[in-house]
């Protein structure tokens, strides 16, 4: 900048800052150095190599036997790592969401108006519905040491309901806004408290069938500071009436911090453990946690 | 082979062999940002193969589904439409499966899908701080912020490569638009808009994998649903970059990809001089 264009000291005192501003944001001058030719030749086929070696390497350990094969490529490659690799990142994940969860944060409710439809979503097929007159609710790994039985009655007379709308999110991507009514698990917790150790809940439905009609029976395991968020419920209605066989009559879970799949319908049993219980989709290789 | 790694011993023990004449090369990439980027490729390989098979268990677009094959997915009937019109694929076993058995891991594979997505992103979000690092390190950052001119600039860059093919077919002369930056006008809009794209498909993965933990997330972009439309969307942007990224790579010649390798060219001079020799 030459000093005639400099009128003021103010003007010059501004443009001396912006051209400070300006030369922080400015590209650099490129750096030159002398090399010699074999030098870079050297340096190309080291790292050509490396690079190759290390993205075709990466490539083949990424993709599962099945898409390989599918490629055309029939020699077995998965290394036994890859499984270790693949539970971390899963494993990673389930860190990740157990640490934003939060009892104090609930999730989004909706409107009447924003209620969309919910698909029956029984894995397999949906059952009979001659199980609903003979359904209770057991518990077990209580404090007292007892085994209860509760029927539908006990638990919509002994325990206040609530209502909420709120999103369920399946694993496959789809979601819906669904209105639902029932009690509060950690009201029954509160009802029939748990044995001190306990931190984890298997909730069992012994009604669920295969896809050829088979019993399939399905379990989750949900841990108790889940259990215990206001929003998860026991429901008993669904859109204002009771549960239908469809949606899990007559008690269904409803806990909307976690995927579809942790849902379960027509819940028979609750067993509370010190130790993880085992959960049906996680040994079909999805997640145990499941919190979104 | 054998001549040259003796060459490079040389170089290193003694100074009494004559060398060829040293040559000028600049400095254009770092470490980081050339680690990063071949990183990227096994990463956003792995994220679109998985991706698509993650949509295949609940596709964003479908429709009422067919009275007669009870489809519903438009990737399926793109597949059906294909095997019908290509030549070559009138056979293909499983027309309605085309699209998830040739861009995706496969129909029918959530669970892998699910965790091999997870290990690659978790993977894309570090090599993203990778490449961050190596930009500030290096201070190349700078060459890829937008500038004022750059409008006008890339649309002379657009009309230069629109008119190249036909150029050369009549064999005229066709001189490339002068700049005298690391990076051309289009090629600054490009690698500007990468990054960005990419913290907004991490962003936009987030809102979908945790919609209740993380609901302002999916607010931003209008919600879980609509989040999800942006994820897929993104997607397509890398696919559409990386076909003229690559061509125009290949175009430029060898020094170009090198220096994504080694780090260096030996391209010193700005670009207008070597526009004049040609």
């Amino acid at each position: 900048m030459t000093t005639e264009k400099i009128r003021h000291p103010s003007e010059a005192a501004k443009s001396v800052a912006l051209q400070k501003l300006e030369s922080f944001f400015a590209e650099q001058p490129p750096q030159k150095i002398q090399m010699p030719p074999a030098r870079l030749r050297q340096l190309t086929r080291r790292d050509v190599l490396s690079f190759g070696a290390g993205a075709l390497a990466a490539g083949g350990f990424l993709l599962p036997q099945e898409t390989l094969t599918r490629l055309g490529v029939h020699r077995k490659l998965d290394p036994p790592a890859k499984e270790w690799f693949l539970n971390r990142a899963l494993r990673l994940d389930d860190d990740v969401a157990e640490a934003l969860y939060s009892v104090n944060r609930k999730v989004s409710t909706y409107t009447k108006s924003q209620i969309t439809p919910l698909k029956n979503n029984y894995n397999g097929a949906t059952p009979d519905p001659g199980y609903i007159s003979g359904w209770n609710l057991t518990l077990e790994g209580l404090a007292s040491g007892l085994s209860i039985s509760l029927d539908i009655k006990n638990l919509t007379t002994r325990f206040s309901l609530h209502e909420q709308i709120t999103r369920l999110v399946c694993v496959e991507g789809w979601s819906a806004v669904a209105w639902w009514a029932g009690l509060r698990f950690d009201d029954l917790i509160r009802g029939y408290p748990p044995v001190s150790q306990a931190k984890w809940a298997r909730v069992e439905s012994s009604v669920n069938l295969d896809a050829w009609g088979n019993p399939d029976p399905y379990f989750m395991s949900l841990d108790l500071a889940t259990a215990r968020h206001p929003q998860t419920l026991l429901a008993t209605h669904f859109n204002g009436q009771p549960l239908t066989v469809d949606h899990g009559a007559p008690l269904r879970l409803l806990v909307p911090v976690k995927l579809g799949l942790k849902n379960v319908k027509a819940i028979t049993r609750i067993t509370y453990s010190a130790d993880e219980p085992k959960d049906y989709w996680a040994e079909r290789g999805y997640s145990r946690y499941d919190g979104i | 082979m054998s001549h040259s790694i003796t060459a490079a011993k040389q170089t290193k023990s003694t100074s009494t062999v004559v060398q060829q004449q040293p040559v000028l090369v600049v400095k254009r990439h770092h470490l980081l940002v050339r680690w990063s980027h071949w990183l990227n490729l096994p990463i956003l390989l792995g994220l679109v193969l998985s991706g698509i098979s993650i949509y295949w268990s609940s596709p964003v677009y479908e429709h009422k589904p067919d009275p007669i094959t009870g489809n519903f997915d438009v990737a399926a009937d793109i597949g059906v439409w294909l095997c019908a019109h290509v030549p070559g694929l009138h056979h293909y076993s499983d027309p309605p499966d085309w699209i998830y058995n040739h861009l995706s891991l496969g129909p029918g594979m959530l669970a892998l899908a699910l965790r091999l997505h997870w290990l690659c992103a978790y993977s894309f979000m570090l090599n993203g701080v990778v490449y961050v690092a190596g930009s500030i390190l290096s201070g190349s950052w700078r060459s890829l912020l937008p500038r004022h001119t750059d409008v006008l600039a890339a649309l002379k860059m657009f009309r230069y490569y629109i008119g190249f093919p036909f150029a050369k077919l009549l064999r005229k002369k066709w001189l490339h638009p002068l700049f005298n930056t690391k990076y051309n006008a289009l090629q600054r809009a490009a690698y500007f808009s990468i990054p960005v794209a990419g913290c907004l498909s991490v962003a936009t993965g987030w809102a979908i994998h945790k919609p209740m933990q993380l609901h302002w997330l999916a607010a931003i972009f209008g919600g879980y649903n609509a989040a999800r439309v942006w994820h897929f969307w993104l997607m397509w942007l890398y696919v559409l970059f990386i076909v003229p990224h690559l061509i125009l790579v290949l175009a430029d010649g060898w020094d170009t990809l090198r220096s994504m390798i080694v780090g260096w060219s030996r391209r010193v001079e700005p670009p207008q001089v070597i526009a004049h020799d040609h």
